[in-house]
Order: C-alpha cells, then sequence, then structure tokens
C-alpha cells in the first residue's frame, strides 16, 4: 500500500472539504496536502529553492485553477524527470472533451469528473483511494527519481 | 428570312444582280444592313470607307468622314489607340482581333474587332479593313457578374466570420457553464449531505426532508446543466458523416436502459441492418433519447413494447420509433420540441424537457426531418429522416 501523501490541487475551499470527508468516511489515512492554485502545486512538487520536494502517492488535479492552470501543471510535471512518472489524476468539473483529450495526450493517468451528487463523490473518492493506493504499483522510489 | 428581305427592299431597291455577279451597290447594302461596324482606312489612317452603323453610332457622314484620319474624330488617346491597332494589321499581314473601346452617350462602349489588311497586285498593303461588333452589353453583363460574384463572396466571408465568431462566443459560454455553475450545485448538494449526516439529532424529520428537497433540486439542477451542454453541442459540433450501423446502436442503447432499470419487462423490436449516412456520435444521443423516451413512457404498462425499423418514403429512409405508452395529446405536438417542454409532470415522469430538443437539432443538421404521432394512452411514433426528407412528407 502507498502510504506517502495526497497531493490535491483544488482552489475551491469547499470541494476542498468534500474531499477531505470523502477520504475520511472511506479510511482513507494518508496524509492530504492541499495546493490551492497551480503555482503552489508546482513549488510544493518541483521547488527550485532547495525545499525538499514532495514525493506523494497520488496527486488529484483540477483544471481550473488560478494562475497556472491544471493543464499546464500536468504539462510540467511529466516534463521534469523527477515528477514524470507521478500518477495523476484529473478531477474536475469540466466533461468537455477537449479538457479531456488534452488531459490524457499531456499524460493524466485518469480523468475523473466530479459528480453533483455528494453520495456518488464518495463512491468515485473510495475508488479513486483504493486504485491508486491499494491496487495500483507505482514506480519503485530509488528508480523513479 | 422574311425580315432580311424586308430591310433589302427598305435599303434602296437596288438593281436585280445577275446570278453570280454581286456588284458594288449591292455589297454596300449589305454592309449597310448588318449591325457590325465596318470602315476602311488608307495606310496613313484616312477615311476611305464607312457603312451606316458607323454614321449612326458616331453621328458622322460619309460624305464628310472621307480623307479624315481617327485624330480629327476622337480623343486623342483613342485615336493613339486606333493607329496602333491598323499599324499592328499592316504589320501581321493576316486578320487579327483585338478589343477596342470608344466613348458613348452612356459611358464607354467595347467592340470585338477584326482587321485585316487589304494588299495591291505587288503584295503592298494600301488600306486596312475593320469590322467591329459591340460586345457593351456582354461586357457589362460579364462586369456585373463579376462585381455580384465578388459581393457575395464578400458576404459569405462576412457571414461566416459573424457565424464563427458566435460560435466561439456560444463555445466559450458552454464551457463556464459546464465548469462554473456545477460548483456551487455541488456544494449545495454535499452541505445537505454533511447536515444529514452530522446534525441528524437537531433536526427534525420535516428539516431532513427539506434538506432532502435541496439535494434532489440540485442533482436536477445539474442533469439540466448537462442536458442543455448536450444541446448546445449538438449544434456547435462539426458534423462527420459515416456509415452509421443504427440496429447497432439502438442495441447497445437499450442494453443500457436494461441495465439501469433491471426488473422492467420491456418487449423490443429492433429491425436488423438498419444503416445510415450520418454522423454516429450525433445519432447516438438521437436514439439515446428517443428510445430512453420510449423506455420512460410505458414504464406503466406490463406488455411495454418499443419498436424501431425503417420506412421507405420516394427513396428516402424514414426511421420509426415507436412505443406502446402513454403518449400525448397531439393537441401539444407544437410544443414538442422546444426545449424545456414538457407534456407530463414532474411527478409523473421525470425528465427536463431538453431531450427532443437535441433530437430535432441533430436532425436538421443532418437535412432530415422528424415527426411526432400519438393518442394519449396508446403510445407514440416519432418518425425521423437523415437526409432531406421526401417532400410530401415533410408537408405532413
Amino acid at each position: 500500500m502507498s502510504t506517502g501523501p495526497i497531493l490535491l490541487v483544488e482552489d475551491n475551499p469547499d470541494d476542498v472539504m468534500f474531499t477531505l470527508r470523502a477520504f475520511e468516511k472511506n479510511h482513507i489515512k494518508n496524509e492530504i496536502i492541499v495546493a490551492g492554485d497551480g503555482e503552489e502545486a508546482l513549488h510544493k512538487l518541483l521547488p527550485e529553492d532547495g525545499t525538499p520536494l514532495l514525493r506523494p502517492a497520488l496527486v488529484l488535479l483540477d483544471v481550473n485553477l488560478p494562475k497556472i492552470n491544471g493543464l499546464e501543471v500536468l504539462r510540467r510535471i511529466r516534463e521534469d524527470d523527477r515528477t514524470a512518472m507521478l500518477p495523476v489524476v484529473v478531477l474536475t468539473t469540466s466533461n468537455e472533451e477537449r479538457d479531456i483529450v488534452e488531459s490524457y495526450r499531456l499524460g493524466a493517468n485518469s480523468y475523473v469528473r466530479k459528480p453533483v451528487v455528494f453520495g456518488e463523490f464518495l463512491n468515485a473518492a473510495n475508488l479513486l483511494g483504493m486504485y491508486w493506493l491499494l491496487v495500483n504499483e507505482p514506480v519503485p522510489l530509488k528508480r523513479g527519481s | 428570312m422574311v425580315g432580311t428581305e424586308a430591310v433589302v427592299t427598305s435599303a434602296g431597291d437596288p438593281a436585280r444582280p445577275e446570278t453570280g455577279q454581286v456588284g458594288q451597290e449591292q455589297l454596300m447594302a449589305l454592309l449597310d444592313h448588318t449591325s457590325a461596324v465596318i470602315y476602311m482606312r488608307d495606310v496613313d489612317g484616312r477615311y476611305l470607307l464607312i457603312n451606316r452603323e458607323y454614321e449612326r453610332l458616331f453621328n458622322v457622314r460619309r460624305e464628310e468622314i472621307m480623307g479624315l484620319t481617327d485624330h480629327d474624330l476622337f480623343p486623342v488617346d483613342i485615336a493613339d489607340a486606333f493607329r496602333a491597332n491598323d499599324l499592328k494589321a499592316f504589320a501581321v499581314g493576316v486578320p487579327v482581333q483585338m478589343e477596342e473601346r470608344t466613348p458613348g452617350e452612356d459611358g464607354e462602349r467595347t467592340y470585338i474587332t477584326v482587321k485585316f489588311p487589304l494588299v495591291d497586285g505587288d503584295g503592298r498593303p494600301y488600306a486596312v479593313c475593320g469590322i467591329s461588333t459591340d460586345i457593351t452589353e456582354r461586357k457589362r453583363a460579364e462586369e456585373q457578374v463579376r462585381r455580384l460574384n465578388a459581393e457575395l463572396e464578400q458576404r459569405v466571408r462576412e457571414r461566416t466570420a459573424e457565424l464563427e465568431a458566435s460560435t466561439r462566443e456560444l463555445d466559450a459560454f458552454a464551457y463556464s457553464v459546464s465548469h462554473d455553475l456545477r460548483a456551487p450545485l455541488r456544494s449545495l448538494e454535499g452541505f445537505s449531505q454533511v447536515l444529514l449526516e452530522d446534525y441528524a439529532e437537531v433536526l427534525d424529520e420535516q428539516g431532513q426532508q427539506y434538506l432532502g428537497r435541496i439535494q434532489a433540486n440540485a442533482a436536477r439542477m445539474a442533469q439540466m446543466i448537462d442536458d442543455l451542454l448536450d444541446l448546445s453541442r449538438a449544434t456547435r459540433t462539426e458534423l462527420s458523416r459515416r456509415p452509421t450501423d443504427i440496429s447497432a446502436l439502438a442495441g447497445e442503447i437499450i442494453a443500457e436502459l436494461r441495465q439501469r432499470d433491471p426488473d422492467r419487462r420491456v418487449d423490443v423490436d429492433i429491425a436488423g441492418g438498419l444503416v445510415a449516412q450520418a454522423d454516429p456520435h450525433l445519432v447516438r444521443l438521437v436514439l439515446q433519447n428517443l428510445l430512453g423516451n420510449a423506455w420512460k413512457f410505458t414504464a406503466d404498462r406490463r406488455d411495454a413494447a418499443i419498436r424501431l425499423a425503417v420506412e421507405t418514403h420516394e427513396g428516402v429512409d424514414v426511421f420509426v420509433v415507436a412505443d406502446n405508452g402513454a403518449g400525448f395529446d397531439m393537441r401539444y405536438a407544437h410544443k414538442l420540441f422546444d426545449p424545456f417542454q414538457r407534456l407530463h409532470s414532474a411527478s409523473e415522469y421525470e425528465g427536463t424537457g431538453i431531450g427532443l430538443a437535441i433530437v430535432q437539432r441533430i436532425i436538421i443538421r443532418h437535412g432530415g426531418h422528424i415527426s411526432a404521432d400519438s393518442r394519449p394512452g396508446h403510445g407514440a411514433t416519432f418518425r425521423f429522416s437523415l437526409v432531406p426528407g421526401p417532400a410530401s412528407w415533410e408537408t405532413r
């Protein structure tokens, strides 16, 4: 089981609360670190000032973000050797074809549309946690860094 | 050739020539009765002969013009051009064709002119003959066509640009609807759920019911937003026609409906081998809505039946989706395809009232036609084509 933290890149505080609640209800104990915009997310994942870099087990990435949008964050994550193989799940409100296509083109591992009904969101969060933290075998740390 | 005879007679009844012996008088009569402008000038450009059309056109008599040159008659630039063409005919030695222009009362006139030199016994040219046909009207018509075409193209370019701009706006609008309108709904729904879970003991049953209603409405609005997005997509996505297996698409959709509603018993009859040259993604939306409606409105029947078939009207395939469900009153049929129009109350059958609006837009984008036929309690039948429909059928 991956015990590393989950990086949640999300600017809507309500959505942050719902996501935290959903993981808690699903007994996912991994620490959840929140980045409120794209710039903050990149600063945590790819610090340029020598801060120790965050190695999350999973990145949950919104698309519509202040400063640097989610797709640009994804592009930079994939461009950098330090983060190229991180599991990134795009978690967004949009079901526009171009967002879906662009996300996959940039190397998203999965694309999930946030359901409006909380019960469905709970279910989605459970499946995401189960799959990416339990079922999926990540790149071993040594080789990935 | 009665007309020709009449004209010859009016020319002054020249002496009847012997067969094969046509004299100068007859030839001059011939020249005078053509609509072409005919003239002869010597090597220095002095007039030797003009026909009646020339006289009429330039308002000059043949007695006056003999010995004059074009420089005595026309503005210098035009006279220069005529002279240059004469010299060209002398130089080439055979008939040459050129376009010439003269000033006229209603603007410049254009002629197509054939010029050829006359040579004496030693082969030396001594005169040039010109035959000019007025092509001004043809030129003007051509010019008019060219101008109209250019204007039309310009208008098409402008309209296309406007359409593209409004499509881009619509696109941006739909995009922001998809993103921004859903977020507040998630908060409404989610916090209602949080209240129900964490504060159940301080809310009485009625309070909890009210929260349930907030949630139901948030979910309903989310569905409406998605349906509106489908509606806008049905309009803005590019239509790409491909051979489409209608039978297979319908089969998939029915399978999805059965999976969602495993307890329903519905007798479904889909004719095999139905194909159309159409956009498969958009046709899927059409079938999803029509079959979904048939499924929904037969919910109260124990012998529910849905049928998909094809009829041929004047060589055009007309697809038929029929059910034996609740049906509707034909008095409201004209409202059927308007967005947000519902012919049943939300408590009877759920729905946002956008489905048939989406269907109609897609059919129209294919150039096809859709019609509905129903009686309350006796089911509904929808007929649609995916190419311009037969004329007799569209007037129904």
